[in-house]
């Protein structure tokens, strides 16, 4: 990942959180990484890649449904949570363990979406 | 024997006799799984054979309520009144869309007929109890005021279930309250729909029980202007339960147990429920996301105690 990316510091301000695994940020539609801090148990590609498929899904049906567009997502499983927040085709995307605080993480993703480029 | 192989058996009992009266459980169990478009083909095409049959016409007025056609569905009851005078079926679900509206006196007429002609029916007679006692309290709060001169108080706003927050019959914010818990007093009836309502009494708030297809078991989301969008959210949301599945098999995190995403509409949160199938509850972006998580609980657990007494 290049260090001169304007996300890094966004992502590595994620990553310190308590129970955060890592942070990135990732295309929607293609489900690469843009850019990425994680631990190295993590696999970055693989997040982007199911976490993109499953941000647009729900944009999709969440617009079927007449709900509007997504704005944050959190999948909560056994092990930890996946949490989303997008703007535009960009998506932020924390992988975090059990212990995390999410209240606090979703203001901070959300507040991070918003600073993404339009 | 499920309810597959009885649609089935009554399929082909139909097929073989057109003029049967098995339209009538086939209708009804059409219209339970969600499948209301086919159940309203088969209730017309049973009255077309038996237009004095009240069952049929009850029938047909409930699958108008699934697809939010109120009137159609009260000239339908009244056609069954016609028929059959003192149809319970009937009279009980005219209480229903009267309650529903805030037509809290109408509501307790048409109940206490309905539970004059089915006395055994032990649900309706406590229905009819507690609209009773919402009459009592709504009379009791809207008594006057020693201020002679005090003008009344002005209508509650509408509510997220879209029913009106007043009528003609000096209803006060009793009645509007009332709603929260009709659902609770209408689980009597052994309507589906309401099988959560008393759990999400806030206002702005949905609940419903959805099949491994996507198609609506119980509860309903009613939007502001009355209709319920169940099937059609219901629908459009369930294929995201099958994507986190998908994610799932890939990441190291188990099993999903909830999904929560945030709209500029709506918070929904889901779970899966027994039998692949899925509970979802709905709220305006303004009810706290920690209250609608919580409620999800509660909404979960009731589905499986229900899904457990259908099986």
């Amino acid at each position: 990942m290049s260090s001169s990316s304007p996300f890094i510091p966004s992502l590595e301000h994620l990553t310190r959180q308590r129970g955060v695994l890592g942070s990135l940020v990732v295309s929607e539609t293609d489900g690469i990484v843009i850019d990425a801090v994680v631990q190295p148990s993590v696999k970055a590609p693989v997040v982007a890649a199911l976490a993109a498929s499953l941000y647009r899904r729900a944009r999709q049906s969440a617009h079927a449904a007449g709900l509007g567009g997504v704005k944050y997502l959190e999948l909560v499983a056994d092990g930890g949570r996946l949490c989303m927040a997008g703007r535009d085709d960009l998506v932020v995307v924390l992988v975090t363990d059990t212990r995390v605080g999410v209240g606090l993480l979703r203001v901070e993703l959300l507040r991070t979406a918003a600073e993404l480029p339009e | 024997m499920s309810v597959s192989d009885d649609i089935r058996r009554w399929s082909d009992e139909l097929a073989r006799s057109p003029a049967s009266m098995v339209f009538l459980p086939l209708g009804e169990a059409l219209r339970t799984r969600g499948q209301i478009d086919v159940a309203l083909r088969v209730a017309l095409r049973g009255l077309e054979r038996h237009p004095y049959d009240a069952d049929a016409h009850d029938l047909l007025a409930r699958i108008y309520v699934d697809r939010g056609e109120t009137e159609r569905a009260l000239d339908e009851w009244d056609a069954a009144i016609r028929c059959t005078p003192g149809h319970a079926g009937a009279l009980k679900g005219m209480g229903f869309v009267c309650f529903n509206q805030g037509r809290i006196v109408d509501a307790e007429r048409y109940l206490a007929e309905a539970a004059a002609a089915s006395p055994e029916d032990d649900g309706l007679g406590m229905a009819l109890l507690r609209v009773r006692e919402q009459i009592a309290n709504a009379n009791t709060t809207s008594a006057p005021e020693p201020e002679p001169e005090s003008e009344p108080e002005p209508a509650p706003a509408a509510n997220g279930n879209g029913h009106g927050s007043t009528n003609g019959n000096g209803a006060t914010t009793n009645d509007v309250r009332a709603e929260s818990t009709f659902a609770e007093r209408d689980a009597h009836f052994g309507d589906p729909r309401l099988l959560f309502a008393d759990l999400i009494g806030v206002a702005d708030q949905a609940a419903l029980l959805l099949d491994e297809d996507g198609l609506v078991m119980a509860g309903q989301y009613v939007v502001s202007d009355g209709m319920d969008v169940g099937a059609e959210v219901g629908a459009a949301l369930s294929g995201i339960s099958d994507e986190a599945r998908r994610a799932m098999r890939h990441l190291p995190l188990g099993d999903w147990r909830t999904i929560i995403f945030e709209t500029a509409a709506a918070t929904v949160v889901m779970t899966p429920a027994p039998q692949d199938g899925l509970v979802l509850v709905a709220a305006a972006p303004e009810v706290p996301s920690g209250l609608v998580r919580r409620a999800l609980e509660s909404v979960s657990q009731r589905a499986k105690r229900w899904m457990e007494q259908l099986s």
